[in-house]
């Protein structure tokens, strides 16, 4: 059953089909949520979050747009929601970063590849998570979660020409957060 | 091509494809740039982590447990309701007021009563009371004196004599 029938099943009340959309989405709002907080119960609560309130807004859903964009407007909204009071009770910097336990442990060459790609991802994830709410939101949305950019367009609702600059300078950003970060901690990202 | 614009169409290269000078461009560049080599190998491992991304499975039961949350309709509770709007209440709320209390002044303000001459005499008040006298201050400025002594000498010169 298409998106459109099942949200008018489940505007006239029927849970079942919210409950087929929920199935329908769950993993996409989870793993969108997992990317923003890094914490499996967390992103959880927040995809929970997220379709409790796509419920509640439901009867405002006027069929403008698909409704995977307007779910995932509602999940970008949450999760910066969610990233502001973090914030307000621990501000993510470079600067107050935990040091990496894996990246003091290079001294040896005891690592493998899996070791040394799981280091490279807490580097980069750590850095992201340092960056400005909406470039860390496009960079998940384009380069984490693939996204078009005329969904994340309309998700962020902004233009595409707007997409095209400020995933330049995101990726930009994340570049030279990871080399600060990398060259704080004393690794060495740069070619592998 | 420099190297500013050598990092413009690296990073195009994950959106747009590049069209065939472009490419060529960026290869030449490449060739000689080792600045840029390098750059661009970062950014390739970046978006290698960023697409090679993986996500631990959703905790069980996710609809069980979304379920009863659905049914709870939001409470309504006045101490929420105040701090969601108390910050834009207040300074609306003053502004309000003060538009208030200018309307107030001046609709209520006294204004001048303007009669025509025969209501004037009607009421009985001196129609040259907004006309200024000259005061005998007046009289004893210098110019003035001389105004007069002037205005003296004029007559008695046109005084006719038989």
């Amino acid at each position: 059953m298409k998106d459109k029938e099942l949200v008018e099943k489940a505007l006239a009340g029927s849970q079942d089909a919210f409950a087929a959309l929920v199935e329908k989405y769950r993993i996409k709002m989870f793993n969108l949520a997992f990317s923003l907080t890094r914490n499996r119960e967390v992103a959880d609560d927040l995809a929970q979050d997220i379709f409790i309130k796509a419920w509640l807004a439901l009867p405002k859903f006027k069929f403008q747009s698909q409704f995977s964009t307007w779910l995932y407007r509602i999940a970008v909204n949450a999760s910066k929601d969610l990233l502001r009071k973090e914030s307000k009770l621990r501000k993510v910097s470079l600067e107050d970063s935990p040091p990496l336990t894996l990246m003091q442990e290079d001294t040896t060459n005891e690592f493998d590849a899996v070791q040394e790609d799981e280091k490279r991802r807490k580097l980069v994830h750590r850095a992201l998570e340092s960056m400005p709410e909406k470039y860390r939101a496009i960079l998940i949305l384009r380069d984490i979660q693939g996204m078009p950019y005329g969904e994340i367009g309309s998700i962020l609702d902004i233009s595409p020409g707007t997409v095209d600059s400020r995933l330049h300078r995101a990726r930009k950003m994340l570049r030279k957060r990871v080399l600060q970060l990398s060259a704080r901690l004393g690794g060495d990202y740069a070619v592998s | 091509m420099r190297c500013h614009k050598a990092e413009k169409i690296i990073l195009r290269t994950w959106d747009h494809p590049l069209s065939d000078s472009e490419r060529q461009a960026l290869s030449q560049h490449l060739q000689r740039c080792a600045a840029c080599r390098t750059m661009r190998n970062e950014y390739h491992n970046l978006q290698q982590t960023l697409r090679s991304e993986e996500f631990p499975a959703p905790q069980p039961y996710f609809w069980e447990r979304l379920q009863p949350k659905l049914q709870q309709r939001p409470r309504f509770s006045i101490g929420a309701m105040w701090k969601r709007w108390s910050l834009r209440a207040i300074p609306a709320a003053l502004g309000v007021i003060l538009v208030v209390l200018l309307a107030a002044a001046l609709a209520f303000s006294p204004q001048p009563e303007e009669l025509s001459q025969s209501g004037i005499l009607l009421r009985n008040q001196n129609p040259f009371e907004e006309s200024p006298l000259l005061s005998e201050e007046d009289l004893e400025n210098p110019n003035m004196v001389l105004i007069f002594s002037a205005l003296d000498e004029r007559n008695s010169l046109r005084r006719y004599f038989p």
